[in-house]
C-alpha cells in the first residue's frame, strides 16, 4: 500500500444507470421488504381497510410472486367484528408507539443514542437521510425494512458484478447484526401478547421471509 | 498516599483505546493503550486476534518491545511541541516560536510565490512510508489538488525488490505470514528476523518444532543466525554465485523440477542465437505480434505459447536443442532455448568454482542444493538484497532457485518480502469528489468500464495486468515521480554516478548518456519532474528525513539541495536531522494521540486501527488537520493576492480559492473518523473487508482481517484467493489455476531480451562482484535494521536508548580490531572517496574479516560532528533500472524505477582519539579537514 494513489486516474465517466429495472427475483424480493415494512409503519384507518379488504395479503402475494424461495403469504383474515378503532387500540397494544414501540430495536435499552448512532451512519453511508416523521426513530423495523427494500433494489438495478455482490453482502451482513438480531425477540415478546389478526399474521410472515431471505443470500455469497 | 498506593497507581486507568504505531515495520500489532488523566499511561500487546485455520498458530501477541514502549516516546526531550520558525541560519539551532496561523501563512505564501514564478512542479513532496495512511493521504491529497511532484517513495527508501519484479513482474509476493510454519525449510537469506521481524518470528520457532530446518545465509553471525540449524556464512555481494550454483547442482544432478519449471517459466521459450532476442511473431510474420512468444512442440515445430494461462495444453515443448526458423525477411535463424542456455551460464558456477566467490564449501552448497530440492523451501528475505548495487541479480538467482524446484504458489513455499495488501477504500478516496456510496458506486462503475476497454483490446489479459494497466494510467497523470531524475538534476547526483569507477565495469557509456538515452525513448514519459529547468522551491517532508536517510548523505544534499530551496517545511513529531536544517517545523500529533490506520500488509492480512487515545500534546496536530489548514490558507492567500487560478504541468488549470474546499469535499471529511470510516465501508462495499466494516467497529475490535485481494494492482499481486479459514498462499492463481505472470511473457521470466540486459550481460541471472563504490578500499560497509528501533523512529525513546549503548557504533571484527589496534569502545572513523564519519567501535566474533555494520537509524546528529554512516554511501543507481517500457520494466508508483544501493560500500577503518567532552559536535567552517589530530591510519588503500 505505502504510498499508492490513484489521484491521476479521473474517473469522469457517469455509467448509463437505468433505475428502471425490470422486474425479477431481486426486484421481488425489494418489494416484500416495501410491502411488510409499510405494514409495520402504523395503523390508522386506511391500514384498517386494507386489513378488511384483505389487501395486504393480497399486494404482499403480488410482491412474492417472483420469489426465488418458496414462502408462504398466509391469509389473514380481520374478524369481521373489530372495527376501525379496535383494529388502532389492538395495534397501540401490541407496539405501542413512537420511540416507545416495540418494533424498535433499542426498545427498553438505557443507552438508546449509542444503539442508533450506527444504524444511522449506515444509512447516511448509502445516502440515505431518516426521516423521523412520526417520532420514529431509525431503528424502528419499518425503516429498516425499508433499507434491505433499498439495497436489494440497488442490488437489481447496478451494473457492477462486484458491486451486485457488495450490495448482497451488506444484506447479509444487515440482517445478520440488526433486523434478525432483535426482530425475532419481538415476535416472541408480542406473541406472548396474544396478538389479533392481522398482526400475529405480518409478524409470522416477516420473520419467516427474514430466515428465509437471509438464507437465500447466503446461499447466493457462499454457494 | 503510601508508597504501596503510588505504585498501583502506575497501574490504573481510566481509558482503554485500541492503538497501533503506523510505522514502517511491516507489522500491524494491535495494542490496548490504557490512558490516565488524559496521558497515556502503559499498553500491551491485544493478544485477541482469532486463529485463522485449526492447526496453524495464530498470530497472538503481536507485538515488539518498540511498539510496547511506545508511550514514553510521546513525552521524549526530541518532541516538537509548537509551530517553529527558524531565526538564524539553517541548521543554526536558532529557533522561535510562532503561531499556526502565521507558519502556514509563511508556508503558504512561499508554495504561491513558487507556483507563480517557476510553476507548481517546483512544489516537491517527499512520500513516506512512516506515519500511516492518515499522515500519508493528508499531503498526498494537497499535492493531488495541486498538481505537485511527490517523489516516489520507494525510490527514496529503496525497499524495492527489483529483482523479483524482473522475474514475476511484481515484487509484492508475499503469503500471510502464518504460512511460515507450513515450511519444511527456511532459507533466512538477507533477513535478520530477529532483529526485524520480532511479532513474527514466532513462526519460525514454531515450524522448527513442527520439523522445519532454518538456514541463516549471511555474511556475519547475527541473532537469527544464533537460532538456526544452519549457519552458511558468506561473502558479502556475492549471493547471486551461491544460487546459480545451488541452481547448477539442481540441474546437473537432474533434481529439478523442470514440469513445474517449464508450466510456470520462460525456460522453454525459444531465443534466436544470432541477436540474442527471443524469438516474436513480428521476427517469422509481417505485422506479427511484437508480444507472442514460441516453444519447440517435439511434434509439431513452433508453436505459440499460450497468453492466456500458464497450462501448455497439448504442447509438448523441447527443453533443449536447436533448430532453424524462416524470418519474414526470407533468411533462415537458428533458435534455442532459454533453459538450453541457462544450463551454459550455470556451467561457471559448478559448486568448486562459486565456492571461490561466496566463500561456501562446494559440500555445503551441494547440502543446501538437495534441501531445496527435497522440501518446502520458503525464503524469507527482508529489503537487504535490493540495497546492493546488484540485488537484481542476487534475487533473481533465488528466484530461479525457487522456479527449478516447485517452490512457488503452494503452501509454506515463495519468497516473503514486501507484502502490499489492498485497501480500496483508500486508493478509491482521491478520485471521489463527494461522500458517500453512491460516489463509490459511481467511481467503481466508471473504473470497470475502463478496465472494460483495456480488456477489450487484450482479452488474454488477467484482472491482476489489467490493475496494473490502472496504475500505469493513474500514474501517467498523477504527482508521483521517480526521485531518481530529481537527485540527477537538483541534487547533486550527477557527478556520483558518472563515476565510472565506482560503477559496474559493463556499463559502456557514462550515466548521463543512458539516462538521456531512457529519456529520449519515452520510457519515463510524463514522470521526468520537476524538469531539468524547474527548480524545485518548496520541499515538504512529513514524517520522512532525507538527510538521515538519503545515500549520498547530509552534506550532498545541504550543499547541492539545500540552496535551491527557498522554504523547507517540516512536518514531524520530532526535531529530526532534516527538521534541524529546515524553516519551518510543524509538530504532529503521534500515534495515541489521534486517529490512523496501519498500511495494510498481507503479513498480517489485517487492518489495524489506532485510536485517539489523549488529546495530542502541546500544539502538536494531526496532518490531516495540517493539510486541510494549510489548502485552506492556500485559498484565503491566493484570494488576496489574486492569484486564482494557474496551469499545472500537464496543462490542467487549477483553481486555488476553492482549494480549502476540495480538500474537505465540502466539509464532508472534517475529520479523521469521518476520513477512516469512508475508507472502510468504501472497501467494504468492494470487498475488501467485511460487510459492515466501519470506524465503529474498528474502534471496538482493533483491527480486522482483510476479505479480499481488492481491485487494484498492489493487493492482486499476491494472486491467491482469500477465505476466512483459510492461509494465504500468494502464487497459488499461478500454480493452481494457471494464471500467467504480469511480465512480458506472461510468464516467470528470467531471460530478460533488452538490448541494455543483453549489452551488461545480464540477460539471465548471473553474479557480478559489487562495483568498488566509494573507492578501492579494504572494508566492506554492510548495514541492517537494528533491534532497537524501527529506522530512526524510536531513536529519541529514552527506554529502548537504555537497552543498547545509545549511541551509533560500528561493528568491527574481533580479528580487524586486532590487527588495526582497535578496542571496544573506541571511537573509529570510516571514510572513502565519498566521504567519513566517526563513531563508537563495537568489537565482535561475530562480524567477518574484512566487514564492518554500521546498523541504519541513527540520527547523523546523534555522531560526532553530526556526520552519519550514509556519508561515506555515493547512493549509485544501477543504470539497467533506467530500462523502461520493455513489458513489465515501465513505472508503476512504488515499482520499477532505478533505487540507489548502498551495501558493499567500501571504506577505511582507522582509530582515532574520542572527542573531548566540551568539543562542539558541528563542524567547525574552518576546519577542513575532518580528521582529528592523532588519528591513526591503518587498513590502507589497496591496490589498483
Amino acid at each position: 500500500m505505502f504510498t499508492y494513489s490513484l489521484s491521476g486516474l479521473d474517473i469522469k465517466a457517469v455509467p448509463d444507470r437505468t433505475e428502471e429495472v425490470e422486474e425479477n427475483e431481486t426486484t421481488a424480493r425489494s418489494a416484500v421488504y416495501q410491502v411488510l415494512g409499510a405494514f409495520f409503519a402504523g395503523a390508522d384507518r386506511d391500514h384498517y381497510e386494507k386489513a378488511r379488504q384483505g389487501l395486504w395479503a393480497k399486494e404482499l402475494a403480488g410482491a412474492a410472486a417472483l420469489l426465488p424461495f418458496a414462502f408462504d403469504v398466509g391469509e389473514p383474515i380481520l374478524p369481521p367484528d373489530v372495527g376501525p378503532d379496535a383494529y388502532l387500540q389492538e395495534h397501540l397494544r401490541l407496539f405501542g408507539e413512537g420511540r416507545q414501540s416495540r418494533l424498535c430495536a433499542g426498545y427498553g435499552a438505557e443507552d438508546r443514542a449509542a444503539l442508533e448512532a450506527p444504524v444511522r451512519r449506515e444509512y447516511e453511508y448509502y445516502g440515505l437521510s431518516v426521516s423521523l416523521e412520526g417520532g420514529r426513530s431509525p431503528d424502528h423495523l419499518t425503516i429498516e425494512c425499508d433499507f434491505m427494500q433499498y439495497l436489494s433494489f440497488r442490488e437489481a438495478a447496478t451494473g457492477s458484478e462486484r458491486l451486485r455482490t457488495s450490495y448482497r453482502r451488506a444484506q447479509r451482513d444487515f440482517l445478520e447484526r440488526h433486523l434478525l438480531s432483535w426482530f425475532p425477540g419481538v415476535v416472541a415478546s408480542v406473541g406472548a401478547l396474544d396478538p389479533k389478526m392481522p398482526f400475529s399474521w405480518g409478524l409470522e410472515r416477516l420473520e419467516a421471509f427474514l430466515h428465509a431471505d437471509s438464507d437465500y443470500v447466503t446461499h447466493l455469497l457462499d454457494p | 498516599m503510601s508508597t504501596e498506593d503510588s505504585y498501583r497507581r502506575r497501574w490504573c486507568w481510566d481509558r482503554v483505546t485500541w492503538g497501533t504505531h503506523c510505522v514502517n515495520c511491516l507489522a500491524s500489532c494491535s495494542y490496548r493503550v490504557f490512558a490516565r488523566g488524559g496521558t497515556v499511561a502503559f499498553e500491551e500487546q491485544g493478544g485477541t486476534i482469532e486463529p485463522v485455520v485449526q492447526g496453524v498458530p495464530d498470530l497472538n501477541p503481536l507485538g515488539c518491545q518498540k511498539g510496547s514502549a511506545w508511550s514514553a516516546q510521546l513525552s521524549s526531550e526530541d518532541r516538537v511541541l509548537h509551530p517553529l520558525r527558524r531565526v538564524g541560519e539553517r541548521g543554526s539551532g536558532r529557533w522561535e516560536q510562532t503561531t499556526w496561523d502565521e507558519a502556514l501563512t509563511e508556508v503558504a505564501d512561499a508554495m504561491l510565490d513558487a507556483i507563480d514564478e517557476n510553476g507548481v512542479e517546483s512544489v516537491v513532496f517527499e512520500e513516506s512510508v512512516e506515519g500511516g495512511l492518515l499522515s500519508q493521504a493528508s499531503f498526498l491529497r494537497l499535492a493531488s489538488l495541486l498538481g505537485a511532484v511527490t517523489l516516489d517513495a520507494n525510490g527514496l527508501v529503496n525497499d524495492l525488490p527489483t529483482g523479483q519484479h524482473i522475474t514475476f513482474g511484481k515484487f509484492s509476493c508475499a503469503s500471510t505470514v502464518d504460512d511460515t510454519f507450513r515450511s519444511d525449510l527456511l532459507l533466512l537469506w538477507h533477513s535478520n528476523p530477529a532483529y526485524t521481524s520480532i511479532p513474527y518470528h514466532h513462526f519460525i520457532t514454531e515450524a522448527r518444532y513442527r520439523g522445519a530446518t532454518v538456514v541463516s545465509i549471511a555474511p556475519d553471525y547475527n541473532a537469527s543466525a544464533v537460532s538456526s540449524d544452519l549457519f552458511v556464512p558468506i561473502r558479502p555481494g556475492t549471493d547471486a554465485a551461491l544460487a546459480l550454483s545451488m541452481c547448477h547442482v539442481l540441474l546437473a544432478e537432474d533434481r529439478a523440477d523442470l514440469d513445474f519449471a517449464v508450466a510456470q517459466t520462460d525456460l522453454a521459450l525459444l531465443v534466436r542465437t544470432d541477436t540474442g532476442r527471443f524469438l516474436r511473431q513480428r521476427d517469422i510474420r509481417r505485422g506479427g505480434a511484437e508480444d507472442q512468444f514460441f516453444l519447440w512442440d517435439l511434434s509439431v515445430g513452433l508453436r505459440n505459447a499460450p497468453r492466456a494461462t500458464l497450462r501448455l495444453e497439448d504442447i509438448t515443448p523441447a527443453l533443449r536443442g536447436r533448430w532453424p526458423v524462416d524470418l519474414a525477411d526470407g533468411s533462415t535463424t537458428e533458435v534455442t532455448t532459454v533453459l538450453e542456455l541457462l544450463e551454459r551460464r550455470l556451467a561457471d558456477y559448478a559448486p568448486e568454482r562459486a565456492g571461490e566467490v561466496c566463500g561456501v564449501a562446494p559440500s555445503t552448497i551441494r547440502h543446501l542444493a538437495h534441501l531445496v530440492a527435497d522440501r518446502r523451501c520458503k525464503i524469507l528475505e527482508g529489503f537487504n538484497a535490493p540495497k546492493y548495487y546488484h540485488g537484481d541479480l542476487m534475487e533473481r538467482s533465488m528466484c530461479l532457485l525457487l522456479g527449478l524446484t516447485g517452490n512457488w504458489g503452494r503452501p509454506g513455499t515463495g519468497i516473503q518480502g514486501l507484502a502490499l495488501a489492498g485497501l480500496d477504500g483508500y486508493l478509491l478516496f482521491p478520485m471521489k469528489t463527494r461522500k458517500g456510496l453512491e460516489e463509490t458506486e459511481r467511481l467503481i462503475e466508471g473504473i470497470e468500464q475502463v478496465v472494460a476497454t483495456m480488456r477489450a483490446k487484450d482479452p488474454e489479459a488477467t484482472d491482476e495486468m489489467l490493475g496494473n494497466q490502472l496504475l500505469a494510467l493513474a500514474a501517467s497523470s498523477g504527482t508521483s515521480a521517480p526521485p531518481v531524475f530529481f537527485n540527477y538534476h537538483h541534487a547533486g547526483y550527477r557527478q556520483a554516478w558518472n563515476r565510472t569507477e565506482w560503477s559496474d565495469p559493463a556499463m559502456a557509456r557514462s550515466f548521463d548518456a543512458y539516462l538521456a538515452d531512457a529519456v529520449r525513448r519515452g520510457w519515463w514519459g510524463g514522470v521526468v519532474r520537476p524538469g531539468a529547468a524547474t527548480p524545485p522551491r518548496v520541499l515538504f517532508t512529513v514524517g520522512t528525513n532525507p538527510l538521515r536517510r538519503s545515500r549520498g548523505g547530509r552534506t550532498r544534499l545541504l550543499a547541492d539541495l539545500w540552496p535551491k530551496l527557498e522554504k523547507i517545511v517540516v512536518v514531524d513529531f520530532r526535531m529530526s536531522t532534516t527538521a534541524l536544517h529546515a524553516d519551518i517545523v510543524l509538530p504532529s500529533a503521534m500515534q495515541y494521540e489521534r486517529v490512523n490506520l496501519q498500511y495494510p500488509i498481507t503479513h498480517s492480512f489485517r487492518l489495524s486501527f489506532s485510536d485517539a487515545a489523549t488529546p495530542p500534546r502541546g500544539e502538536s496536530r494531526t496532518e490531516w488537520q495540517i493539510f486541510s489548514a494549510l489548502a485552506a490558507k492556500l485559498s484565503e492567500r491566493a484570494v488576496e493576492r489574486g492569484l486564482l487560478e494557474y496551469v499545472d504541468g500537464r496543462r490542467q488549470t487549477r483553481r486555488l480559492d476553492r482549494l480549502g474546499e476540495d480538500f474537505v469535499m465540502q466539509g464532508g471529511f472534517a475529520s479523521e473518523d469521518e476520513v477512516v470510516d469512508e475508507w472502510v465501508r468504501d472497501s467494504a462495499a468492494a470487498g475488501t473487508l467485511p460487510p459492515g466494516t466501519s470506524v465503529e467497529t474498528l474502534r471496538r475490535d482493533g483491527s480486522v482481517r482483510f476479505t479480499g485481494l481488492g481491485m487494484f494492482a498492489p493487493g492482486l499481486s499476491v494472486a491467491a484467493d482469500v477465505a476466512p479459514s483459510k492461509v494465504l498462499t500468494a502464487f497459488s492463481w499461478h500454480v493452481e489455476q494457471a494464471l500467467p505472470f504480469p511480465t512480458l511473457t506472461r510468464r516467470a521470466q528470467f531471460y530478460i531480451d533488452h538490448p541494455w540486459f543483453i549489452e551488461a550481460d545480464e540477460h539471465l541471472p548471473r553474479h557480478k562482484e559489487p562495483p568498488r563504490m566509494g573507492g578501492n578500499w579494504p572494508f566492506t560497509l554492510t548495514s541492517g535494521h537494528s533491534r532497537w528501533t524501527v529506522h530512526s523512529i524510536s531513536m529519541g525513546n529514552r527506554f529502548l536508548l537504555g537497552t543498547h549503548r545509545g549511541r551509533p557504533l560500528v561493528v568491527v571484527s574481533e580479528h580487524d580490531a586486532a590487527s588495526l589496534g582497535v578496542a571496544d569502545g573506541d571511537e573509529v572513523r570510516v571514510s572513502n572517496d565519498h566521504g567519513a564519519f566517526a563513531a563508537m567501535a563495537r568489537v565482535t566474533a561475530r562480524i567477518r574479516p574484512g566487514q564492518l555494520v554500521v546498523y541504519n537509524g541513527f540520527e547523523p546528529h546523534m555522531y560526532p560532528r553530526w556526520e552519519g554512516a550514509n556519508e561515506v554511501e555515493p547512493g549509485m543507481v544501477k543504470w539497467l533500472h533506467l530500462v523502461g517500457r520493455y513489458g513489465h520494466l515501465r513505472y508503476l508508483p512504488f515499482g520499477w524505477q532505478p533505487v540507489p544501493a548502498d551495501r558493499a560500500v567500501l571504506v577505511r577503518l582507522e582509530r582515532v582519539a574520542p572527542l573531548e567532552p566540551d568539543e562542539p559536535d558541528e563542524p567547525d567552517e574552518a576546519d577542513g579537514g575532518h580528521v582529528p589530530a592523532g588519528a591513526v591510519s591503518a587498513g590502507g588503500r589497496e591496490e589498483q
